[in-house]
């Protein structure tokens, strides 16, 4: 095979005549079977055409069952059918005006007359569709020339074209382009087979547009695309036919010539030649490569992959939490799939914790990726993480040779992994098992139905995994590959049985529709949350990185425990805190709601516990924990050791309330982005009621009536125990009133409703309107007047940490935003114009000591119109997992960091929000950006946004009204557009 | 059999010296020689060496080079010697210890005249500065002391540019910092190890802590550059560790 052709593919698009068939004629039965069969194994074919399905089905009658799909691209570039057991299935048709169709007609025929004119007889042979075609050559000879015939085709067109005083077929086709635009076509495409010229709307181009996008949107990248055809050369000076099928998104595709080309082919396509035996050949080719096992490839593609070279000790850890592969329910460590005493092996399951109190911890599960053999201490070491599909390949070198792996956890079926394994050092003696979880729990290992399993912990909480394997032996390569279900069991003992029934489901698919599958799933993800930003690739790849562990790490059903650190690491113990409700969960309610309402019903299925808790302190409603695991109750230490060696008490669990306000907060966002009336008539209106009770039994009247909330923790966490935190109050009042109006008209008590009404109304903010500014604790002002940023050599800066726990609470330095999350979280909460000049005091005196509080200001910048410091920080976030700005990475990613890089770009940079059935933005772009795009999913519709310099393109699968500034316009498939003017922006039409 | 030499002179300081090269040699299995540089008389060290029950290998000096000389054979794993400085001084070590520390490659162990004389080393204080340099000078003492069952204490000292600029939850942070802190930087598992950490001036805290933790040993990695503004903590824990400090010269110099 031709170097460069020697690989698996994942998909080709090729050329019919000549390049698929020699002939209308010819039999198709040999390459109907191949097709069918590579169908069967995932691959997908596209047939590129100018003719009609009539003639390319009937020659080809393939009728595939999938998962690979057949795709026919006909009547050059107007029509697609997908073509399945039923037969071919009209999928797209570009209807052309009735002005569009006699423009064509009085094109070609002015054509033929300029021709006659010249004394050159030609035929205008058809009326296709969206175009028409007129025969140069109209003489029995070349009736019906065969492929193989062009170059004599080509010398008798010519030579009749010169007897007419035309220099050739180039001028031929100059003379219909001109007659083109002469007839009023906008984008006329006029091409030539060298018997015809065609004059159309549409050229092969447009199919090779429409099959690029459709495998995009399934998870084949360009760079896994065949493209082949017959006439890829130029030919009388014309850019060959199956030339069109080279457009620019097919950059990194492969491209292959099997045609004669006369006149060679173009720089980078293969020259294979030998005509439709050749493409045959191909195509058995690519399903030898299945069928024998061969290891997929992943489409390195600038901006979606994230690849680590060699193995470095030091950071290891670091590149293993990056790498995770999650699906929502499990998630494991991206470790090479060979052993390295650097190496922390780890799989965690969602929601399944063990221990007790504070020492709930996620349990440690089976671990799936390692196989029998060890990293040479100077060998090779590639790992590449495609985040489009989240799928990873490694490449070693071990002392027995090279070995390559492919792995995935199913975001289609959570719950399996997916491993196969190429090489000589993949097929040790004996049999390869799942590993016991390094320094976790005690296992036990069965077989059921000739499947091994291992399960941890016999009791719930407990986790159990089925694995199966295949193996082959080659003369030179061995082939494993592994499946592996996980059955979490966070209430009740996993069963065996039933991971291995799920096993048996996944073992059915097999490995290549497993695939077919997990790509299709993460594609599908990515079109409805993807962030493109134009000019800075290195943030772009930072937020694709964000985006993909933020998806992996939210189940889509049930419940959705989301900790600190998703599913990417043991850190913080898989304990979930407001991060997940405020940073994490806008996101996936904006992008992908399932998940959102399963971390909603994480919450809901606490809400005895939270009941208990208010209970306990003597209040009503319902209080939620500031570290909450299984139970619902607070697992929050008590007292930890800190850097200076001393064991300091931890009061955050007694005294940051405010995350019960967040979890009600967490409700009216999911309900703003998706509309759901069912949820907030039900758990959302449970939730934001009982929380409500919460704050009115915890409110303190004082002798004006006024309302206090004494002694607690704000988002600064440098300041305990202060009475009437702003933060604190102001989402209590918030989460009153919402409250209030979630139960107008309901059943409720209209006391009650009213007392929410008035206790709010009474509850103190510090707010001064004089200054402008809110007091961020009664007293804050008072404190010493230190601005971090005069004294800190740089920020971010762990102050309490360097300055001292007493110095930084006696003093104004702000750990994080806490006054400024509420112009962030509730904006209407806050008096209008409040932001610019709570944002000048605060933010110079927060040291950002938060891996929360970049994210958070990088988005209140942009809103404000600073958009250097906005910028400065929206880096700084996208980068502190990449470069371990903690030093904590290896214990897991900051899931919530990342969620406010997505809040700072989508919040902040294009402004948009929910306001009812509306969706409103005001966008600001930085110079050093062309243009932020951005999808979203907004009351069931998706939504895309692109915002340009001076403009704003919005595109919605079903109407929804957009709001940009005070433009307002309905925004559908073919999208709505704004202009910024000098008044402001206004709607402009297409 | 590997040997350690132990360095008297006729002084007092020669009995602690006797007995930490005897702590040592258990510690690397070897072999412990009494080793005098003759100057004056060799009766005093006989005596000591004596009663330590070894023998005393008597050279001719000058001391330094006698002793450079007396350990550079490959059997020769480790050099014991006394630091006969006065505390807090300007030059806290004497001056034949800061001579061989800065002249022999190998780890070197200073006894000041103070010393505890155990008969085992039970606990051992290993600071480490986060640097890769210093992390691979002392693996090998790490791995030592575990495989001999000792227990390990690390310390790290933070200071304003090696703090980690955020901390979200120190009750999470701190512990997930450590864990990867050891792993980056000790050859064995993290459990087996204790981490102490500091905010501050490390000169200042491997004294206190060697002295709260209790430990018998202080193993410190170091460059042998003891030019201005080099090894402050060396010096520092020469000057005023209650224990022996072992030095053990890092690859790179």
């Amino acid at each position: 095979m031709l170097p460069g052709l020697d690989r698996r593919f994942e998909a080709v698009i090729f050329d019919w005549d000549g390049t698929a068939v020699p002939d209308r004629q010819a039999s198709a039965g040999r390459l109907r079977a191949v097709v069918e069969r590579l169908c069967e194994l995932g691959f997908d074919l596209a047939v590129v055409s100018g003719t009609h399905v009539g003639n390319v089905d009937s020659q080809l009658r393939a009728r595939p069952g999938g998962p690979g799909r057949l795709h026919l691209l006909l009547n050059r570039g107007s029509e697609v059918f997908v073509v399945d057991e039923a037969g071919p299935r009209l999928t797209y048709r570009r209807e052309a005006t009735p002005e569009e169709d006699a423009a064509l007609t009085a094109a070609a025929e002015l054509v033929a007359a300029r021709l006659a004119e010249r004394g050159l007889r030609t035929e205008i042979v058809s009326a296709r569709l969206n175009r028409r075609k007129i025969d140069l050559i109209p003489e029995p000879a070349w009736a019906d020339p065969l492929k193989a015939r062009i170059a004599e085709l080509l010398v008798a067109v010519e030579a009749r074209l010169s007897r007419a005083g035309l220099a050739g077929l180039r001028e031929a086709v100059e003379l219909a382009q001109t007659a083109a635009e002469e007839a009023g076509l906008a984008d006329p495409r006029v091409t030539s087979d060298v018997k015809h010229v065609e004059i159309g709307l549409t050229d092969k181009s447009d199919s090779a547009r429409w099959i690029l996008r459709d495998l995009w949107a399934r998870g084949i990248g360009p760079g896994l695309v065949l493209v082949a055809g017959d006439e890829m050369g130029s030919l009388g000076g014309l850019a060959g036919s199956d030339s069109f099928l080279l457009v620019s998104e097919a950059a990194r595709a492969t491209a292959v010539s099997v045609g004669v080309e006369p006149g060679g082919v173009p720089e980078g396509v293969l020259a294979l030649g030998d005509g439709p035996p050749a493409f045959l050949g191909l195509l058995r080719d690519q399903l030898r490569r299945r069928e024998g096992l061969e290891l997929p490839r992943v489409d390195e593609a600038p901006g979606w992959t994230l690849s680590v070279e060699g193995l470095d000790p030091h950071l290891e850890r670091v590149h293993e939490a990056l790498l995770t592969l999650a699906d929502g329910r499990i998630g494991t460590s991206g470790i090479p799939v060979a052993a390295h005493p650097a190496i922390t092996p780890g799989v965690l399951a969602a929601g399944v914790y063990a221990g007790e109190g504070a020492g709930t911890q996620l349990l440690p599960c089976p671990i799936w990726n390692l196989l029998p053999c060890e990293v040479e201490a100077s060998g090779g070491l590639r790992r590449v993480l495609d985040l489009r599909t989240g799928v990873q390949r490694q490449e070693l070198e071990l002392s027995a040779g090279p070995l390559s792996g492919l792995l995935f956890s199913s975001l289609a079926r959570p719950g399996t992994a997916v491993l196969r394994a190429c090489g000589p050092g993949t097929v040790p003696d004996g049999d390869s098992r799942l590993v016991p979880p390094p320094g976790g729990p005690e296992t036990e290992v069965g077989e059921t139905d000739g499947r091994r399993w291992m399960r941890v912990a016999a009791s719930s909480p407990g986790v159990v995994a089925a694995v199966g394997e295949r193996r082959t032996e080659g003369s030179s390569d061995g082939m494993l590959e592994r499946l592996t279900t996980y059955l979490p069991g966070p209430t009740r003992a996993p069963s065996p049985r039933v991971a291995r029934r799920r096993l048996g489901d996944a073992e059915k698919q097999g490995f290549d529709r497993l695939l077919v599958e997990q790509r299709r799933a993460w594609a599908e993800r990515w079109e409805a949350a993807d962030i493109v930003i134009e000019g800075d690739p290195e943030l772009q790849l930072a937020v694709r990185l964000a985006l993909f562990h933020l998806m992996a790490s939210a189940a889509t059903s049930g419940e959705a425990a989301v900790g600190a650190r998703g599913l990417t690491g043991p850190g913080y113990r898989g304990h979930v805190f407001w991060d997940a409700d405020v940073f994490v969960l806008p996101f996936l309610a904006a992008t992908h709601p399932p998940a959102a309402r399963a971390m909603l019903e994480y919450r809901f299925r606490r809400l005895d516990a939270a009941r208990g808790a208010a209970q306990a302190a003597g209040k009503e409603g319902a209080r939620f924990p500031w570290e909450s695991a299984g139970s619902g109750f607070d697992v929050t230490p008590s007292s930890a050791l800190d850097r200076t060696g001393r064991l300091s008490p931890i009061l955050t669990g007694a005294l940051e309330e405010h995350v019960t306000a967040d979890v009600a907060w967490a409700v009216a966002c999911y309900a703003a982005w998706t509309g759901d009336r069912r949820f907030a008539s039900g758990p959302g209106r449970e939730l934001l009621v009982e929380t409500a009770r919460y704050w009115a039994s915890r409110i303190r009247l004082d002798g004006d009536g006024r309302g206090h909330i004494d002694g607690v923790i704000g988002p600064d966490e440098y300041h305990e125990e202060v009475d009437d935190n702003a933060f604190t109050n102001v989402m209590a009042r918030w989460n009153l009133r919402r409250a209030a109006e979630a139960t107008a008209g309901a059943s409720a008590d209209e006391e009650e409703r009213r007392r929410w009404l008035e206790l709010a109304d009474g509850l103190v903010d510090g707010y001064d309107s004089a200054t402008g500014l809110y007091e961020q604790f009664a007293g804050f002002f008072a404190l010493e007047p230190l601005v971090i940023q005069e004294v800190a050599p740089k920020r971010p800066i762990a102050a309490e940490a360097l300055l001292g726990r007493d110095r930084v609470s006696s003093a104004q330095v702000v750990k994080q935003a806490d006054v400024l999350m509420l112009h962030q979280l509730v904006p209407d909460e806050v008096v209008p114009g409040s932001l610019v000049p709570n944002l000048l005091f605060y933010e110079p005196r927060t040291a950002h000591g938060s891996s929360l509080s970049p994210g958070v200001h990088a988005a209140l910048f942009a809103r404000a119109g600073r958009l250097d410091r906005a910028l400065e920080l929206l880096r700084l976030t996208s980068r502190i997992d990449l470069d371990d700005l903690t030093g904590t990475t290896a214990g897991g990613l900051h899931l919530a960091a990342m969620g406010s890089l997505w809040q700072a770009l989508v919040f902040g940079f294009l402004g948009l929000r929910p306001d009812g059935r509306l969706l409103r933005l005001d966008p600001l772009l930085p110079e050093e950006w062309r243009s932020l795009e951005a999808r979203v999913r907004f009351r069931g519709r998706r939504i895309r946004i692109r915002v340009a310099r001076g403009s704003v393109s919005v595109f919605a699968e079903a109407p929804v009204g957009v709001g940009v500034g005070d433009a307002l316009a309905a925004a559908g498939p073919s999208g709505a557009g704004f202009r910024l003017r000098s008044g402001g922006w206004e709607a402009v039409s297409g | 059999m590997t040997k350690v030499i132990a360095a008297i002179d006729s002084s007092a300081a020669a009995r602690p010296v006797l007995a930490a090269a005897a702590a040592i040699g258990g510690l690397l299995d070897a072999e412990v020689e009494a080793l005098h540089v003759r100057e004056d008389g060799d009766r005093a060290p006989r005596a000591q060496a004596q009663a330590a029950g070894l023998s005393l290998r008597t050279i001719a000096g000058p001391t330094v080079a006698g002793i450079v000389r007396a350990a550079r054979p490959e059997d020769v794993v480790a050099v014991v010697l006394g630091a006969r400085g006065t505390p807090g001084g300007r030059r806290p070590a004497g001056r034949t210890a800061l001579e061989v520390i800065t002249a022999l490659g190998k780890p070197l162990v200073i006894v000041p005249p103070s010393a505890a004389r155990p008969d085992r080393l039970l606990r051992i204080l290993v600071p480490l500065d986060g640097t890769k340099e210093t992390a691979e000078a002392l693996q090998g003492t790490i791995t030592l002391a575990r495989g001999r069952e000792l227990e390990v204490v690390v310390l790290h000292v933070h200071d304003e540019a090696s703090l980690p600029p955020f901390e979200d939850q120190p009750q999470h942070e701190t512990e997930t910092w450590a864990r990867e802190f050891l792993a980056r930087h000790c050859p064995c598992p993290p459990e087996e190890l204790r981490l102490e950490l500091r905010i501050g001036s490390p000169p200042d805290y491997v004294v206190r802590v060697a002295r709260e933790a209790d430990v018998d040993l202080v193993a410190l990695g170091w460059s042998q550059d003891l030019s201005p503004g080099r090894a402050a903590v060396v010096r520092a824990t020469l000057a005023r560790s209650p224990v022996p400090v072992l030095l053990i010269p890092s690859r790179r110099r």
